[in-house]
């Protein structure tokens, strides 16, 4: 019974149903599966699958991205189980704010990174293209963020990402949230340049350095920056 | 009012009044289940041929046109800001098709070039536009752009680079800084091709106008019938106000205007038959949505950050093959090479890349992007030469010809694909003084060349036949 249900709620995000997905989660409380084994032995599979898949070319953005919403669906049905369980912080990785900066309409790999985020376990919320610097601490503020993530693909909109950090600075936030900042024209040089505190090359690594940035437990703007990129010299 | 007036108002109408839908859905829902369901009833599922990269199968290339025609069709675009669905009867489809022109005059005086619609295996050369909106520094804007056009041969048109400051102050997106980079852009744009004698060549725009605010600042400085307004749609079969804009400005200073909408393989279209499927459509409905004079759109690899691999590949020789086959289309292609300036990766990657499109019926291509156009001063004018020198010389070359090359060539680069070589920064490899490259990028790119001639490519043509 408990096995039957944690392999419909691996489908359901595997198949991309937001619905079933609820609904699954639904039927694991009431059938008293703890929250966090709902998740870890469930959901969190089925996102494992979409993820590979997607990195070996056999599922697309749209899986990512409905596979994402599912397994926020889930998490809306088991938040309190899991505040309960005292489970939270493991069960998930953080709350990531992440947007294409001002002037910037570029969003087909930030929104790969968004979709790739959730899949990986983090609190996704994505604020779109055309995003200005304050809008991002704003909402990082709003929601009790653990990570700002800033893309462009535009030489001329990285002064913007500069001036996230700077906001951070100004305005006293600068040790409560780590910055990630990514996108074409960005460069580890960049990266340090502009005292962030991380950078992928691609989406892959965008997860990877911010798992390593949570799991540092360091204070955000205190260390050297984590980096992941390999544009050969 | 004209007629490209009252057909661009009548979009823009739509744009207000068409049905609802909204970006959420239009990309995760509307866009992949139809695109699934037309290659299912079609039978183009899986028909994609990693082993034979440039196809060579016309009733294949025509049956993705019949379903790119019903995609176009069915779907329209989407404006992003009202989410609302621009769709296009089939009468205004034929019609667009039937009215459209089979070549149309870029440039002025001795610099003005004729730029034709093109069909597979195409004797006639098509026209190369350099460079891609590639950063460099202000100091090298003029020196760079005069090197790129200083052989008639190789080089068109001017795309150009984009400047990395405006007067030494950085400039910022969207901002008065943007507006005023836009005149300056068009005064050394202007003064480069002076400085080479070739000053009646076509402009395409601002290179570095991100936004309307670089466009309104200096597109009417390089107006007029024989230059080019470019204006490129969100992905996948989107436009937007933007979009819009740059279309009324062309229509206010004369141009011509090149749109275009990419399609990605992995992204909302897809596996390789889906992005092929949707670039069809993208040229269709962009010829009659924002009656553009000839498109720009092409397939694009999500994972490869390029289209150089061999879907992508593959993706753009059927939709152009498809759509030249069966219209009079002129349509730009654009080989997104990910290695940079002087590197071989660079010269693989866009002889491979640029011969497809040629032998598959493109009419135009804009290069380079050496490094996938995202480093500052990674562009030298050699690789425009080199792409001018392919792109031409495969005029008349047949597929099969072309695609047993590629077959050859593919292993050389394909496992650098996703860790490529960014290569050198244009005063590492190339003298500007004397405009030629460094020793080492001359005996590259010598070397490649005889390469590639022993396997085929026939590259002297362009200096002996045009
Ligand atoms: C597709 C595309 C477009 C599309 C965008 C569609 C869309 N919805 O996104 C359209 C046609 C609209 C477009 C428009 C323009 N573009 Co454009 N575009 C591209 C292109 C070809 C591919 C970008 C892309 O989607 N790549 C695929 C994704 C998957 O890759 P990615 O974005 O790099 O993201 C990956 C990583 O960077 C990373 N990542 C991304 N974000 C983040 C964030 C974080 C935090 C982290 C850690 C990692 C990370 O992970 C992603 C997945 O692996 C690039 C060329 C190139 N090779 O990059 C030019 C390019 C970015 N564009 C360029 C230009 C100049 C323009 C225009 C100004 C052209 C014009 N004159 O109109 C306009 C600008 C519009 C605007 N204001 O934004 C230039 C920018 C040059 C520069 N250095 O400033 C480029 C580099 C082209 C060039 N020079 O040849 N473009």
């Amino acid at each position: 019974m408990k096995e039957q249900i944690l392999e419909r709620l691996c489908n359901a995000i595997v198949e991309c149903d937001v619905e079933q997905a609820a609904k699954v989660a639904q039927e694991a409380l009431d059938a008293s599966i703890p929250a966090i084994e709902a998740i870890q032995n469930g959901a969190a599979k089925g996102l494992d699958i979409i993820g590979s898949k997607f990195n070996s070319g056999e599922a697309y953005l749209p899986e990512l991205i409905l596979a994402g919403d599912a397994m926020k669906a889930v998490f809306d049905v088991l938040s309190k189980a899991l505040k309960e369980e005292n489970a939270d912080s493991s069960a998930q990785l953080g709350k990531v704010v992440i947007g294409t900066v001002s002037g910037d309409l570029h969003d087909i790999g930030k929104n790969i990174v968004a979709a790739l985020l959730a899949v990986n376990g983090f609190e996704v919320y994505d604020l779109g293209i055309n995003v200005e610097p304050k809008t991002f601490v704003q909402k990082a503020e709003e929601i009790g963020a653990t990570i700002i993530a800033a893309s462009t693909l535009l030489t001329t909109s990285m002064p913007y990402q500069q001036d996230i950090v700077q906001y951070l600075i100004d305005s006293g936030l600068r040790g409560k949230y780590y910055y990630v900042v990514g996108g074409g024209p960005v460069t580890a040089d960049w990266t340090i340049k502009i005292k962030a505190d991380g950078h992928g090359y691609t989406a892959t690594d965008a997860v990877e350095v911010c798992k390593r940035l949570v799991r540092s437990g360091q204070t955000p703007g205190t260390f050297e920056p984590v980096i992941l990129e390999y544009y050969q010299g | 009012m004209s007629l490209r007036t009252e057909k661009i108002l009548r979009s823009l109408d739509r744009a207000y009044n068409g049905p609802i839908c909204s970006v959420k859905d239009w990309d995760t829902k509307v866009i992949p289940q139809t695109i699934r369901a037309i290659l299912k009833k079609y039978g183009l599922e899986k028909t994609c041929d990693l082993e034979n990269p440039i196809n060579c199968d016309d009733d294949l290339a025509d049956q993705f046109f019949r379903a790119g025609w019903e995609l176009a069709l069915e779907l329209g675009m989407l404006n992003v800001e009202t989410e609302r669905i621009i769709k296009i009867t089939e009468e205004e489809l034929i019609d667009t098709l039937k009215h459209k022109p089979k070549e149309i005059i870029l440039g002025s005086g001795s610099d003005q070039v004729i730029l034709k619609a093109r069909k597979p295996e195409d004797p006639t050369p098509p026209l190369l536009a350099a460079s891609l909106g590639i950063v460099v520094s202000e100091e090298l804007y003029v020196p760079i752009v005069e090197g790129i056009v200083k052989y008639k041969k190789l080089v068109d048109v001017l795309h150009g680079p984009s400047l990395a400051t405006v007067y030494g102050r950085k400039i910022r997106s969207g901002t008065p800084y943007e507006t005023l980079m836009g005149g300056y852009e068009a005064e050394l744009r202007c003064e480069a091709l002076w400085r080479a004698g070739r000053p009646g060549m076509a402009h395409t725009g601002i290179a570095g106008a991100v936004t309307e605010y670089g466009h309104l600042g200096g597109a009417a400085a390089i107006g007029g019938p024989g230059n080019v307004t470019m204006a490129l749609c969100p992905v996948e079969l989107k436009t937007n106000f933007a979009v819009f804009h740059r279309i009324m400005m062309a229509i206010n200073n004369n141009m011509r205007i090149r749109a275009g909408g990419f399609s990605y393989i992995g992204g909302y279209a897809g596996p390789p038959e889906g992005a092929a499927l949707a670039n069809i459509a993208v040229d269709l409905l962009i010829a009659t949505i924002l009656d553009s004079d000839y498109t720009s759109s092409y397939v694009y690899d999500i994972q490869l950050l390029g289209n150089c691999g061999r879907k992508a590949l593959w993706a753009n020789s059927i939709a152009i093959q498809a759509v030249s086959r069966n219209t009079n289309l002129i349509r730009n292609k654009i080989v997104n090479e990910t290695g940079g300036p002087c590197t071989d990766m660079f010269m693989y990657e866009a002889a491979i890349g640029l011969m497809n499109h040629c032998v598959s019926g493109a009419s135009k291509t804009t290069q380079p992007r050496s490094a996938g156009g995202k480093l500052t001063d990674y562009l030298t004018p050699m690789e425009a030469w080199w792409c001018g020198e392919v792109f031409k010389s495969c005029a008349g070359m047949t597929r099969k010809q072309a695609n047993e090359i590629a077959k050859k060539v593919l292993p050389k680069y394909e496992e650098r694909l996703s860790n490529p070589p960014k290569g050198k920064s244009v005063l590492e490899c190339f003298d500007l003084k004397e405009m030629r490259p460094s020793p080492e990028y001359q005996k590259l790119y010598l070397d490649i060349r005889k390469e590639l001639i022993d396997l085929g490519m026939p590259l002297d043509k362009v200096y002996e036949e045009f």
